[in-house]
């Protein structure tokens, strides 16, 4: 511990980013007195003395969505009662440096020499070093899958989407339940008051008391002329984002990197901006302890599907949108009529098929961010209401404008497929919905309707269907390529064990994800898979060392493979035990295949999207 | 506003009422005789439209059933606005959303159309048991504000039918001067006298 504190740590910390401690604190222990109280109350996992495994299975609920996490046993909570956290703040960039709470680390240590409280355990079971902890989480993480697989993978075979409900679930814990304090990822949202206005999990108002601790340890970080980002508490990572007068947090055990969760919090608050507008800093200038809840009123299934998606949706981590597979000609012909919409003062048009574009238009000088896109297209596809009829909505775009509404036409022209137009004008329905109408026209005339849902059908590129060169395949398996014989490639995925990819063109903000295929099928495996990519997404994209061209990585669950050059990133996932020359082949072969079909995969020709 | 025309009326229609007191139901029972006992929360406002015949005429309802939703308030005035009728709907299980109702009636009486037609609609009819609001106190009130109450279940189809059917019948065939479809701009030699003399 390169702090400036005396205090020898009993346990060195993991850290390799500790900085020096630029502004030793004055008063060091009734500071950290302070802090170990307010983590104290938080209580986030559940007391050791509960943790034995027999406990878990009765919080898999069977339900695919819900993520429990494992007990984490007695290690390390026994030897060290205290609270220990470590906390390591601006993870990219020096400016940001928490120094008041670092500087209390060694004392909260000593502290934690004190006998434990029954209910100051929250961070206690996570206590040790990181690297033992490493394998251990890894354990955990499994059985805990099997355990929730053994219950629900009856379908989770099948896609994604089909297994998970919308809306909020387990409305009835609060922070003192056991179930509560084991789920593995926490969202909360609250006001600068501490006043709870979102929790992923639990009732809001019963949370207020947890609330208020999460309000405090970041004012008084504040106070100090300081700002905290992260704090580790063992396999926890708890994640701080400020926006004025709204505090988001994120608390997790999810082994996601600190800069993808600060990126679902992003996407969390412009989620409550797109409902609420950025006005609603106002409120609390006018009074601070306003209470924001029943202005989001109806909205838990937006949320929760917005945290749905940070394990399924690449465009949450990738910023960039992806398209509906469509013969050229049709999305140009779709494209055409939702220009000439634009043309006549609509702000934005857009045809979507789930959280896919069939095509889309802006008006002159207008563009729309991907994260926009994402946003817009969850709260639609969430809102049960859009389908029952025509609806007009305020709805506001938090990247183009954060201050202020837009008003959205919706219709659905079938389960999947629907059009969303977007104006500055509040008395534009009727002409909105001519604009639709003469749509809906063309889309009927061209039978594109019907192609969209066999496109849905059929789904998009498939990693089998890269060309195999199986000559020079079997003379690489007889030259000895490890133990990966042709028996085992078969039939797992596509040629040389490529078992997924994703292509981002940076130029269209547009990316293209394989479609799953065996062996990565079920929903965890998917879900492990993502936070794979995640995980290289953010060290090709690291401040600090990248940017990177390429990365080869192989662990024992796959071969990653990154290349990130001016125009496009690929990433792509194999076979563990794939060879690394044909990996690098395979590649380049999906590059060739995704650029011989680039007009059916991509909006073409539409104005650059984000200039 | 209605407009009328070879005895064909269209009619803005719009819904008002507490979240939950059944607004989207009622509708979703009049226009597509269908029912969910869950029925999700209204984003923004939804636009229906159904015909009904009366008597003498076709009314046409242009419908905007819209969001209970506290943050959705301010944008009510952008759909009574120009309304020939309007539903104030509140749940008779809920105290709170017979108050919330009387706001509706003030503000549309303070803001609305004054020839608007206005029905007070006491929802969930079916739920006798539970009941909060008195049938006698919710006609009180109306009688008083001159409006026309009923009590509907958008669960049983009760009165649901027959509230729009009065509402119809109890639009006003005859349109006042004001043109509703837009302002006509005149050409004629008289308003060119009445602009000069204006600017002048």
């Amino acid at each position: 511990m390169a702090t400036s504190d005396s205090s020898s740590s009993p346990s060195s910390s993991s850290s390799g980013t500790e900085f020096a401690d630029p502004n030793p604190s004055t008063d060091p222990e009734t500071n950290s007195e302070r802090v170990q109280s307010q983590l104290e109350s938080m209580n986030l996992s559940q007391p050791s003395e509960v943790s034995d495994g027999s406990t878990r299975t009765d919080y898999s609920g069977g339900d695919d969505q819900d993520e429990v996490a494992s007990a984490n046993g007695n290690e390390g909570g026994v030897i060290n009662g205290g609270l220990v956290h470590e906390v390591v703040a601006g993870a990219s960039g020096g400016e940001e440096i928490d120094a008041s709470l670092r500087a209390e680390n060694p004392v909260e240590m000593e502290a934690g020499e004190e006998p434990p409280s029954p209910t100051s355990s929250g961070y206690d079971g996570e206590r040790g070093s990181s690297g033992g902890a490493t394998s251990t989480y890894k354990a955990d993480d499994a059985s805990e899958d099997e355990i929730r697989e053994a219950n629900v993978d009856g379908d989770t075979a099948s896609q994604h989407e089909a297994a998970w409900l919308p809306g909020k679930r387990h409305v009835d814990e609060d922070d003192a339940s056991i179930s509560w304090r084991k789920r593995k990822k926490h969202f909360f949202i609250l006001s600068n008051s501490g006043k709870p206005i979102y929790s992923r999990y639990g009732d809001e108002h019963k949370l207020a008391g947890f609330s208020a601790t999460l309000q405090a340890i970041i004012s008084f970080v504040e106070n100090g002329g300081d700002r905290v980002n992260l704090v580790k508490a063992g396999k926890h990572q708890v994640v701080f984002l400020v926006k004025g007068p709204i505090y988001l947090v994120c608390i997790s055990c999810t082994d996601e990197t600190y800069e993808y969760l600060r990126g679902q919090l992003d996407l969390l608050y412009g989620q409550m901006i797109l409902i609420l507008t950025k006005s609603i800093d106002r409120c609390f200038e006018k009074n601070a302890k306003f209470d924001m809840t029943p202005l989001l009123g109806g909205t838990e299934a937006v949320f929760s599907s917005l945290v749905h998606s940070f394990s399924w949706n690449p465009a949450t981590f990738l910023h960039a949108y992806t398209c509906l597979p469509l013969p050229y000609a049709l999305r140009q012909a779709t494209g055409t009529v939702l220009q000439e919409i634009c043309a006549s003062g609509v702000l934005f048009s857009l045809l979507l098929c789930k959280h896919k574009v069939v095509s889309l238009a802006g008006a002159q000088k207008a563009s729309l961010h991907p994260d926009d896109l994402l946003l817009l297209s969850n709260f639609v596809m969430s809102s049960e209401s859009f389908r029952t009829s025509e609806s007009f909505s305020p709805i506001c775009l938090p990247r183009y404008n954060s201050q202020a509404f837009l008003h959205a036409y919706v219709h659905f022209f079938d389960d999947d497929t629907y059009v969303i137009l977007l104006t500055t004008r509040s008395d534009a329905f009727h002409h909105l919905k001519d604009c639709r109408i003469r749509l809906e026209a063309v889309l009927l005339k061209s039978n594109i309707l019907s192609v969209v849902q066999r496109s849905i059908a059929e789904g998009g590129m498939r990693v089998e269907d890269l060309p195999i060169d199986r000559r020079r395949r079997s003379s690489t398996t007889d030259q000895g390529q490890d133990t990966v014989g042709p028996e085992v490639s078969v039939g797992t995925g596509g040629p040389f064990g490529i078992w997924h990819f994703m292509y981002r063109s940076i130029y269209l903000d547009q990316y293209i994800s394989s479609e799953l295929s065996p062996p990565v099928t079920s929903h965890r495996q998917q879900k492990s898979l993502f936070r794979a990519y995640q995980k290289l997404y953010a060290s090709m994209h690291d401040k600090g060392l990248g940017p990177h061209k390429t990365q080869y990585r192989r662990d024992e669950n796959y071969t990653l493979l990154c290349w990130v050059t001016p125009d496009f990133e690929l990433y792509a996932a194999f076979d563990p035990l794939a060879d690394k020359a044909m990996a690098i082949k395979t590649c380049n072969q999906v590059c060739q295949r995704v650029k011989d079909v680039e007009n059916e995969v991509f909006l073409q020709g539409a104005s650059p999207f984000s200039w | 506003m209605a407009t009328s025309g070879n005895k064909n009326i269209n009619a803005k229609l719009v819904l008002l009422g507490d979240v939950g007191a059944g607004k989207s139901s009622l509708v979703l029972r009049f226009v597509k005789d269908q029912f969910v006992e869950f029925q999700e929360s209204t984003i923004g406002a939804a636009f229906f439209s159904q015909t009904l015949a009366v008597n003498d005429a076709t009314v046409k309802f242009e419908i905007w059933d819209t969001a209970g939703q506290e943050r959705y308030h301010s944008l009510a005035p952008m759909y009574y606005r120009g309304a020939a009728a309007a539903i104030i709907v509140f749940d008779i299980t809920n105290q709170a959303s017979f108050e919330r109702a009387k706001k509706w009636v003030q503000e549309l009486q303070a803001q609305g159309n004054p020839n608007m037609v206005m029905a007070l609609a006491g929802n969930k009819a079916d739920l006798l048991d539970a009941r909060k609001v008195s049938a006698e106190e919710a006609e009180i009130y109306a009688q008083e504000n001159s409006l026309f109450f009923m009590e509907t279940s958008a669960k049983t189809a009760t009165n649901v039918k027959d509230i729009f059917y009065e509402i119809a019948k109890r639009l006003p065939r005859v349109q006042p001067a004001e043109n509703p479809t837009g302002m006509v701009l005149p050409n004629g030699p008289g308003a060119t006298a009445v602009s000069s003399s204006c600017c002048a």
